[in-house]
């Protein structure tokens, strides 16, 4: 088994590849994914090397592309279009959740929709307006659709792959952030890792964190920066829709506290689906409240505010003290 | 050149001296004959005069250090020689700025750079190390200070093996990085913040009144509300009693901590009276209302073995009154003869000869408990202790194979045994071994007691006092009314009596036993002449 | 990028691709360490685009051209044309093949290779300004940076290289015509080998130097030898003069200069090549971001394992301190690389060898004998002319002697130098042995090859332990 040594986005586009190779049914497409490789190099090659009946450009128009998807999937396609940035899906948004998300059971199972919606989301990366959202949320409050976020180049090939062969809508959303910050080895054929599974980066027994995408790392580096003092428990969610309920009541019935950390806003965000869970699974094993690490309830800040704006490992460690000396 | 200068032999045989001042510093100049350092003998204070011209390099020794006769206390650069570098353990730096050829190296190890420098290695000077790339590697991987290493080839080059063996030479070793410190927090269910208060509350409580019953869970499963309350009424939630459980896991409901925490104020209410009291005791109590002595010694070994003794045996003591006026004419008619031969004759001996013969027929009272093996071992030998008090406590030495030995051979020896306990010249020897005991409480008084068994023998006998007590008598003179099983129908008469108690370990002995032992006791004690047969 | 700067993280960040910077990066890539090697302009430094190799090009090219010109003593009558663009053409095909060998291993290697100039920005960050069209700039983010920027020609005031009259040692190795007379301004290890290697080919050379004598880091017997070659060659010599300024001189230059006390004399020539010295780079590496402070030479203070005051940044090589070496910095690249590695190495090399390829060349390691005494040795010092030498006879190279140095007590080798043809060369054999600790026995009872060079070596280790068979012991 030969591997190689990929970021976060030479996953991606190794997973396109892959699947491309893997089933005629795959097609990839969006706004300058063709022939210049995409704008984070996540098609790089793939035009060159599969042709435009496989990867090709569309206009600038999102409620088409998706439009599209939706109608190839349901006559048995595997389409993976690509919305170029996450702020820009709100176009496509009537699309996502009046079809995509309700075919299968408007047509009560006749039709199905395995269209696996890439987009990179997050902030971080000094960009302007538009281009630093992280509204999984909203998808998630979406039953019908399903929501992956990966963490690592690994996780990010297989979960890609897993996503393009299910035979529902995935929201497949990559943390931009980190498309280059680490290498992993990758293997070069093709593999799956499941949806709906979380992944215990680190055992602990005082505190359950749960998180996912970008927010992984400052999280690992605040349970690390504790080590010795507090015990922590970090839970890379993974998939958000379906979430791993069962992953996350065993870690807290182990531990009794958790913390939520996300970029995404809190009013709204998943952090307060997993409280409530939690309250009602597992509510005698509760020592604590469960803390929240998020972003504010504000419109995402620009360039120089960025940095206050999302968790870092300082913030994240202040939650987890909190929670565990209440 | 370096001069090393060593303290001098100040006189009157001295074998070292107090550095009192030094009348230099290190880079002064000094001349020969100069004073450079007071030092004081044991009479006066002497001056220390430079050997030679030159600078002062070092300065080996302390002002207030006592520093022995010959011991290098200053050393000098003698001027007009070439001053040698120090030999020190940092990196030198390179002084050749344009010259590439001539960089020194940075020699030191890893860590440990500032141990002591290297006195016995061989391997550095002048600012070179003498050893291949490959030993140096080494001594770096094994934190070995290369310097302080002997060298073994040419010219004190130092190699491999040279590493090696002084690595495994017990050179201090590097550091080990402590353990991480112990975490300051502990895990999930416990209270976090130190409530040392509640703790202390409730094990007082637990452990002053075991009335109130206590848990001592490491989880407990509760509504957080319930946690609030156990919080605010100062309980611990793991220790709250309960026996419901959620899930597998103890639980614990409101009501159980409210009745916990009444519990456990009720149980502080006593205890703090009882404290109360005992601290007003204590208080009262003047040290001249009681004396302290010190338990151990003879008295403690003798109380453990007691303890010891009856904590495992289950005791029983089987009583009878036993007629001995025939003993007792029996012994006046043998006194005289027993003197001539220089025995004291005491009724002791008879005892042990009845019980001798008694054991004889009931051989389950001459054992021992073997626990371990879960085997009772029966004695086919007679060994009798007979119990002494002495000022040191009570002792039993022991008369061996009494079956063998004559009634004033065993009268000697229990005389002279006697009398060694007392003058406490006995041997732990003499009083071990035995298989059966007697105690005759009854010389000192009274009739009758509960002996504890001599571990590890299974009885021990009893006597009280030999004296005239009142006995129903039967028409018939001479029988008792035990031995005739028919009741007695008498006159109430003054008869020699000797009070028996019959201590035995019920585990190995049953009281039927003991009685029938008794029985036939108490015949050879009335009859005497049996012990003829 | 479209929008926004994604950094890429790596683990190690080496700054500049010269002898220091590639080999720390392959060494690092090696050891399984994510490495990315940021260069501005060529692959291979200044050592392999504009020093070393190039000069050595010319060098060798020049000792073939006068060779065969002044070889009737053997037999050979010859007068070799010189044709510079053909010599300059042979050169930079060299300089190529080399510098697009070390990308080849840098990739096969897996060290990712960014183009473009490195400033740090702040803590753990580096930014990268891409020259040219394309991408603009983006941010690395390291854990260890190493770095290997170089030194550049020190430039004198009043003399700006120009490439056109005044003329750094680059612009020197880029003539594509012969000067018929060129000033040389410094008698240094760079000034001696232009100044011999452009008489060879023929110009007319002044070296006009401010010290007392030429290559002034060397002892004065090693340098006469050289010295003396040169102005047989027919290079004029002019110590205790500085260049105090120029002015145009019809198509050419003429040079003033200037003795301590104030004296002046004037030069005349086609061109002026400056060899003073070189300098760190750590100008252009934005270091205050870092809070990183080079010293007052310019250098970067390192510690044994080549870090600098701030913690996981590196530096190698040239902007690290003397001597100014391309293998130094190799050998730290190495260190370096291997220290961040975890694997127990430090810089404690117990000497650095150095060459100059003059003609005779010089090679040297270790301590002279003065340095020897001043250490704290007692030193014993053993020699052995070239011309007892059959084999340099055989070569009709005479000039020049193999010295080594050791300690009279233990017998280890402290050092040795070398003026003699391939010295160089010959100085690797007493490099080694200064390194391991060799002692005069262990180098003298190694049985040399006859007849070549290196036994000069042997003999001259014989003759410090005053049993030396083919010279006669001291």
């Amino acid at each position: 088994m030969s591997s190689q040594n990929l970021t976060l986005v030479q996953a991606v586009r190794d997973g396109l590849k892959c699947e491309l190779e893997h089933d005629d049914d795959v097609v990839v497409f969006g706004e300058d994914v063709g022939k210049n490789g995409g704008v984070f190099r996540a098609t790089q090659g793939l035009y060159d090397e599969f042709g435009e009946d496989r990867v090709f450009d569309t206009p600038l128009a999102e409620s088409g592309i998706v439009g599209t998807a939706i109608g190839m999937a349901a006559y048995g396609m595997k389409p993976v279009p690509e919305i170029q940035f996450s702020g820009f899906m709100y176009p496509a948004f009537d699309q996502i959740v009046s079809h995509a998300a309700r075919l299968r059971t408007r047509s009560r199972g006749r039709f199905t929709v395995p269209m696996t919606l890439r987009a990179p989301y997050g902030g971080g990366i000094r960009a302007p307006e538009h281009h630093s959202e992280s509204k999984e949320a909203i998808y998630t409050h979406e039953a019908g659709l399903k929501v992956v976020v990966p963490s690592t180049p690994y996780e990010t090939k297989g979960l890609l792959a897993a996503a393009i062969r299910d035979p529902d809508p995935v929201v497949f959303l990559e943390p931009k952030l980190i498309y280059r910050a680490f290498r992993e080895d990758v293997p070069e054929e093709p593999y799956t890792v499941e949806l709906g599974e979380a992944n215990v980066r680190r055992e602990g027994t005082d505190v359950s964190v749960f998180t996912w995408g970008a927010m992984t790392r400052p999280t690992l580096e605040a349970a690390d920066n504790l080590e010795g003092e507090i015990d922590v428990e970090v839970v890379d969610l993974r998939t958000l829709s379906p979430m791993d309920w069962d992953a996350i009541t065993d870690s807290f019935k182990k531990t009794g506290r958790a913390v939520v950390v996300h970029e995404a806003p809190k009013t709204g965000g998943l952090g307060a689906e997993i409280a409530a869970t939690i309250g009602e699974e597992a509510l005698l094993y509760q020592e604590a409240p469960v803390k929240r690490v998020t972003g504010f309830d504000t419109p995402f800040p620009l360039y120089a505010l960025e940095d206050y704006y999302m968790p870092e490992a300082a913030r994240i460690e202040d939650g987890i003290r909190e929670t565990v000396e209440y | 050149m370096v001069r090393e200068f060593k303290l001098p032999d100040v006189g009157e045989g001295l074998t070292e001296a107090e550095i009192v001042s030094w009348l230099v510093e290190v880079g002064d100049t000094v001349s020969e004959d100069q004073p450079v350092a007071e030092v004081e003998t044991d009479k006066a204070v002497v001056e220390v005069p430079a050997p030679v011209n030159g600078t002062v390099r070092e300065i080996r020794a302390e002002e207030g250090e006592m520093v022995p006769v010959g011991e290098v206390i200053i050393t000098f650069d003698v001027e007009g020689e070439p001053v040698e570098p120090m030999e020190s353990d940092e990196p030198a730096e390179s002084d050749d700025t344009e010259d590439e050829a001539g960089v020194e190296s940075a020699v030191s190890a890893v860590d440990d750079a500032d141990d002591e420098p290297a006195e016995s290695g061989t391997a550095t000077k002048g600012g070179r190390t003498f050893a291949a790339p490959s030993a140096r590697r080494l001594a770096r991987e094994l934190d070995v200070d290369i310097e302080a290493v002997e060298g073994s080839g040419p010219g004190g080059r130092v190699t491999e093996q040279d590493v090696r063996a002084h690595a495994e030479h017990g050179e201090e070793e590097a550091e080990t990085p402590d353990e991480d410190a112990e975490p300051a927090v502990k895990s999930a269910t416990r209270e976090v913040t130190d409530e040392p208060a509640e703790h202390e509350v409730t094990e007082a409580a637990g452990a002053g009144t075991p009335s109130v019953e206590s848990a001592d869970r490491d989880r407990t499963l509760a509504a957080p509300a319930t946690r609030t309350l156990a919080e605010e009424e100062g309980v611990d939630i793991d220790a709250v009693p309960t026996d419901e459980t959620r899930d597998g896991e103890a639980f614990v409901a409101p009501e159980q901590v409210r009745e916990y925490a009444e519990a456990q104020r009720a149980a502080q209410a006593a205890d703090a009276e009882t404290v109360a009291e005992a601290v007003d005791e204590v208080e009262g109590t003047e040290a001249d209302r009681v004396e302290r002595r010190p338990y151990k010694g003879i008295r403690r070994t003798i109380g453990d073995a007691m303890e010891r003794s009856k904590y495992t045996a289950p005791h029983v003591t089987h009583h009878e009154e036993v007629v001995v006026d025939d003993l007792v004419a029996t012994r006046e008619r043998l006194k005289a003869t027993a003197e001539e031969r220089g025995s004291r004759l005491t009724y002791t001996p008879f005892v042990v000869k009845a019980v001798v013969e008694a054991l004889k027929e009931h051989p389950i009272l001459n054992s021992q408990l073997d626990e371990e093996n879960d085997e009772i071992l029966v004695n086919h030998y007679y060994n009798i202790g007979i119990a002494v008090a002495t000022e040191a406590g009570l002792m039993v030495p022991v008369v061996e194979n009494a079956d063998e030995k004559g009634l004033l051979a065993i009268a000697d020896e229990v005389n002279e045994l006697a009398g060694k306990a007392r003058d406490r010249s006995i041997t732990r020897e003499e009083m071990q071994g035995g298989t059966f005991s007697i105690t005759n409480f009854g010389a000192i008084g009274g009739e009758y007691a509960t002996p504890i068994i001599n571990y590890p023998e299974t009885a021990i006998l009893g006597l009280g006092s030999l004296e005239q007590r009142p006995v129903v008598e039967d028409s018939g003179a001479s029988e008792t009314p035990r031995t005739s099983g028919e009741a007695a129908s008498g006159e109430v008469v003054a008869k020699h009596t000797l009070p028996l108690s019959l201590s035995i370990d019920h585990r190995v002995i049953d009281g039927a036993d003991a009685a029938r032992f008794v029985d036939t006791l108490a015949d050879y004690l009335e009859n005497p002449e049996l012990l003829l047969l | 990028m479209v929008v926004g700067d994604i950094s890429t993280g790596t683990e190690v960040l080496v700054i500049g691709a010269g002898p220091g910077g590639y080999v720390a990066a392959i060494r690092a890539a090696q050891l399984g360490l994510d490495t990315t090697l940021v260069e501005r302009d060529a692959y291979g430094g200044v050592c392999l685009n504009r020093g070393c190799i190039p000069s050595k090009a010319l060098i060798t090219a020049a000792d073939t051209a006068h060779g065969a010109a002044h070889a009737e003593e053997m037999g050979i009558h010859a007068d070799p044309a010189v044709d510079m663009k053909g010599m300059q053409s042979w050169k930079e095909g060299v300089v190529d093949q080399l510098t697009g060998g070390v990308e080849k291993l840098c990739k096969a290697n897996g060290v990712n290779l960014v183009e473009g100039t490195a400033e740090f920005a702040g803590e753990g960050r580096v930014r990268v300004a891409h020259g040219g069209e394309g991408q603009g700039s983006e941010t690395i983010e390291y854990e260890h940076a190493i770095v290997a920027t170089g030194s550049r020609p020190i430039q004198i005031p009043g003399f700006e290289f120009d490439g056109e009259h005044v003329l750094s040692s680059k612009d020197a190795l880029d003539l594509d015509s012969v000067p018929e007379e060129l000033v040389v301004v410094g008698a240094g290890y760079i000034g001696m080998e232009l100044s011999t290697t452009y008489a060879k080919l023929g110009s007319d050379v002044t070296v006009v130097e401010m010290l007392d004598g030429a290559l002034p880091s060397y002892e004065n017997d090693v340098a006469r030898v050289v010295r003396k070659r040169a102005e047989a060659l027919g290079v004029e010599f002019h110590f205790g003069e500085g260049a105090s300024e120029w002015e145009p001189h019809g198509e050419g230059v003429r040079v003033t200069t200037e003795t301590d006390d104030g004296e002046e004399a004037a030069y005349t020539a086609d061109k002026v090549l400056v060899a003073v010295g070189r300098t760190p780079v750590t100008d252009t590496l934005g270091l205050d971001a870092i809070g990183l402070e080079p010293d007052e030479d310019g250098f970067l203070a390192t510690d044994e394992f080549g870090e600098t005051d701030v913690e996981n940044v590196y530096a190698v090589g040239d902007v690290a301190g003397e001597p100014m070496l391309a293998h130094k910095a190799s050998a730290e690249g190495e260190v370096v690389a291997e220290h961040i590695a975890g694997e127990p190495v430090a810089m404690d090399f117990q000497a650095i060898p150095a060459a100059v390829f003059t003609d005779p060349e010089i090679g040297t390691v270790g301590m002279t004998e003065d340095e020897a005494d001043e250490a704290g040795f007692d030193p014993v010092v053993g020699q052995m002319p070239m011309n007892a030498s059959g084999r340099a006879l055989t070569l009709a190279e005479t000039d020049g002697f193999v010295r080594v140095v050791a300690d009279e007590e233990t017998g280890f080798l402290l050092g040795a130098q070398v003026v003699a043809p391939e010295a160089s060369e010959l100085v690797a054999e007493l490099a080694l042995a200064v390194e391991m600790g060799a002692t005069l026995e262990d180098v003298g009872r190694t049985v040399h090859t006859h007849p070549t060079l290196s036994e000069a070596v042997m003999e001259a280790v014989k003759n410090a332990q005053g049993h030396a068979i083919h010279t006669l012991n001291r």
